[in-house]
């Protein structure tokens, strides 16, 4: 009956929200690497522009990742460029708060960063994919170092406050698990003949064997105890040397268990192409990037520079800018093409005279809110008792996410973790917070994974991208929807001006997407300089 | 189940108004307009709704003359405005991860901030007027 169609389907639909919220971190992570970015980079390799007409000139507004690969390529190919910045750094969201550093967020409050000397957080872009083909590109071009950035480390932990008595899992346990479970499942399903519509008889034969090899399945093909199924999730007492140094074979959970847990929407954090080994980071964190590009371009920048209109003609683009320093004095810059890269929730507030499209455009991209809070703590505990080197451990509780350092490794003193990445209304809720109590909150969370949180913490900052006055947000987020009525207006020239940045990319929130935003639009607007000759 | 929504009950009770402590993402869904103001809007509008200033700015909210049009601001709270995320529920969409708040939380918050913050309009909006107005057309593609 149609009644009782509806009432189960609304139990199911319960279900799976349930499942939702318990382990939600993971899911809604899961769900976000299946909306949509599994797209390659279309980065081609060095830009070549060349017949750059004499004279022709550049202003190019934000010195992010966008705004700085735009003035090194144009720069090179003979346009004279001028770049504002309205912070007094160079990097944008390319930024790694260290020890010393100070960073005031709207509203006022401002954090000192107490971080011993080396360590650091990186509060926006953390990783590169080795597939971010332009990333990779200027990080080598520019002689930054690399390290790996490991994504998936099998002895962090999957954990859901409402499973296992709160008590974090290991991933390896949880991937051998279940892994192990759906093999046993689908071998019995292949011996009762239920897969004979789909599979030839010599087929199933292979498959039983593939079943056996990825579920450490027994000869009986049973997902049960043993050195096979221990060797996949670990032993009770490892083996070791001499005397007593028998393996004790451990226990895997229960199926029944194991799903209701949740936890499995952990698993395949690393399967999403953006996650797929191996990806980077700068060492020294992510800001170097940045900080190399600013010293490149030099006196090329003009930094504390607070954009309040733009305007073009015939002649060229006028921008008018305030020094943020001493804000009465206005004053302008002016040049035949200009490459706007500032993020949509400011731009959408300052006069610009471009067509209606384009100003729609830039009013429907609403950004992120996310979180990230650096934690110092008196030793690397995480380390010392809980053998975790890097990685990410996942979590249903509201800081989602703790990021172990990928490096200095087993050096004594102190150590910083990422305590909390939040995005959504759990970091509306966080940015509602001062930042003291962010940290604070952030610390209480992570005791109920990590006790040791409570007797080591040391002192921690926390960055709300709500409230970064250079961005008001994190990032753009689109839809489908909004892609189709607005993504090409917000990418075409409008007379002399263009945008570029991940807002301009599908490769959104990530650095890649500004840098490939960046190189197509120089790219188009070489072109158009080109067509109009030496002088605008 | 039956012990985890008893804890959500419980997270929602213990969502103090004036001190913006944290409430679950399930538990969203029982705050109040006070409270949204407090848990979420606060974010970026500032305590006491001052607005801030940046590169860009958020609008003060307090005494603020566009607030005369009750469907200027559930407008602005359903579908968002400029880089500001929607927070409707998306048309045709079924409720999920409790991203959203309902029609009558919209409600809510359109009068708290329509009554406080030296805005004395006095129009009561119900669930069903903002149900009537347009909501987002679809679901927020999150981060990485």
């Amino acid at each position: 009956m149609e009644n009782g169609d509806r009432s189960n389907s609304l139990s199911r639909r319960q279900l799976l929200q349930m499942i939702g919220s318990t382990a939600g971190s993971a899911a809604m992570y899961q769900a976000m690497s299946s909306l949509g970015f599994a797209a390659e980079s279309p980065y081609q390799g060095p830009i070549d522009l060349q017949g750059a007409p004499k004279g022709a000139s550049v202003l190019i507004l934000g010195a992010g990742m966008a705004g700085m690969t735009a003035a090194y390529e144009l720069r090179s190919a003979g346009y004279k460029v001028q770049v504002l910045e309205y912070n007094g750094r160079p990097g944008g969201r390319n930024w790694t708060l260290r020890g010393g550093d100070r960073y005031t967020e709207m509203g006022g409050l401002t954090q000192q960063c107490e971080f011993d000397k080396d360590l650091y957080i990186n509060p926006g872009p953390w990783r590169i994919p080795y597939h971010h083909h332009g990333m990779m590109h200027y990080a080598k071009r520019l002689g930054i170092a690399l390290e790996p950035f490991l994504q998936v480390n099998y002895n962090a932990y999957i954990h859901s406050s409402q499973a296992f008595g709160g008590k974090p899992q290991r991933f390896r346990e949880v991937k051998a698990d279940y892994q192990g479970h759906v093999a046993e499942l689908l071998a019995k399903a292949t011996r009762q003949n239920s897969l004979d519509a789909s599979v030839t008889k010599e087929d199933q034969e292979i498959l039983l064997e593939s079943l056996r090899e990825w579920g450490a399945l027994d000869k009986n093909f049973a997902y049960v105890a043993s050195d096979a199924v221990s060797d996949r999730r670990g032993y009770e007492k490892s083996p070791g040397g001499g005397l007593s140094a028998k393996p004790i074979p451990s226990k895997p959970v229960a199926l029944r268990d194991l799903l209701e847990s949740g936890l499995w929407q952990g698993i395949p954090s690393g399967d999403a192409f953006d996650m797929q080994t191996a990806l980077f980071q700068p060492a020294g964190g992510m800001g170097r990037i940045g900080e190399a590009f600013g010293r490149e371009l030099g006196p090329l920048i003009r930094y504390n520079s607070k954009v309040i209109d733009i305007h073009q003609d015939a002649a060229g683009v006028t921008v008018t800018f305030a020094d943020t320093v001493s804000p009465e004095s206005k004053q302008s810059a002016h040049a035949d093409w200009c490459l706007c890269t500032i993020p949509l929730p400011v731009l959408a507030q300052i006069p610009m005279n471009v067509g209606q499209r384009m100003a729609a455009a830039i009013s429907a991209v609403p950004y992120a809110a996310a979180i990230k809070v650096g934690l110092q703590f008196k030793r690397r505990f995480w380390e010392e008792d809980e053998h975790i080197f890097g990685g990410i451990t996942y979590t249903d509780l509201p800081i989602m996410n703790i990021g172990y350092p990928n490096t200095g490794f087993q050096s004594g003193g102190k150590g910083v973790l990422l305590g909390a990445y939040i995005w959504g209304l759990s970091a509306m809720q966080f940015t509602a917070m001062t930042p003291q109590e962010r940290v604070q909150k952030v610390v209480e969370y992570g005791s109920q994974i990590h006790p040791q949180y409570h007797k080591e913490f040391d002192n921690g900052v926390a960055v709300a991208w709500h409230r970064a006055p250079f961005s008001l947000g994190c990032f753009g987020m689109w839809t489908s929807d909004t892609r189709a009525k607005h993504y090409e207006d917000l990418c075409q020239i409008d007379g002399r001006i263009a945008l570029a940045g991940e807002h301009a990319s599908y490769i959104g929130g990530w650095q890649e997407g500004a840098v490939t935003s960046a190189l197509d639009a120089i790219g188009r607007l070489h072109q158009r300089a080109v067509a109009q000759g030496a002088k605008a | 189940m039956r012990i985890l929504i008893l804890l959500l009950i419980a997270a929602a009770a213990s969502a103090s108004a004036d001190s913006p402590s944290f409430t679950s993402r399930a538990a969203i869904g029982s705050l109040n307009g006070e409270q949204i103001y407090d848990h979420i809007c606060q974010g970026c509008h500032m305590s006491g709704a001052q607005g801030a200033v940046g590169a860009g700015a958020y609008p003060k909210l307090a005494a603020n003359k566009k607030f005369v049009s009750w469907e200027f601001v559930a407008l602005t709270v359903l579908n968002g405005r400029n880089g500001m995320p929607p927070f409707g529920q998306p048309a045709n969409q079924e409720p999920s991860r409790a991203t959203h708040l309902t029609d009558a939380q919209i409600a809510d918050v359109v009068n708290y901030v329509r009554s406080h913050f030296e805005n004395k309009y006095k129009t009561n909006v119900t669930a069903n007027q903002v149900a009537a107005l347009p909501h987002p057309a679809a679901e927020l593609i999150g981060p990485q």
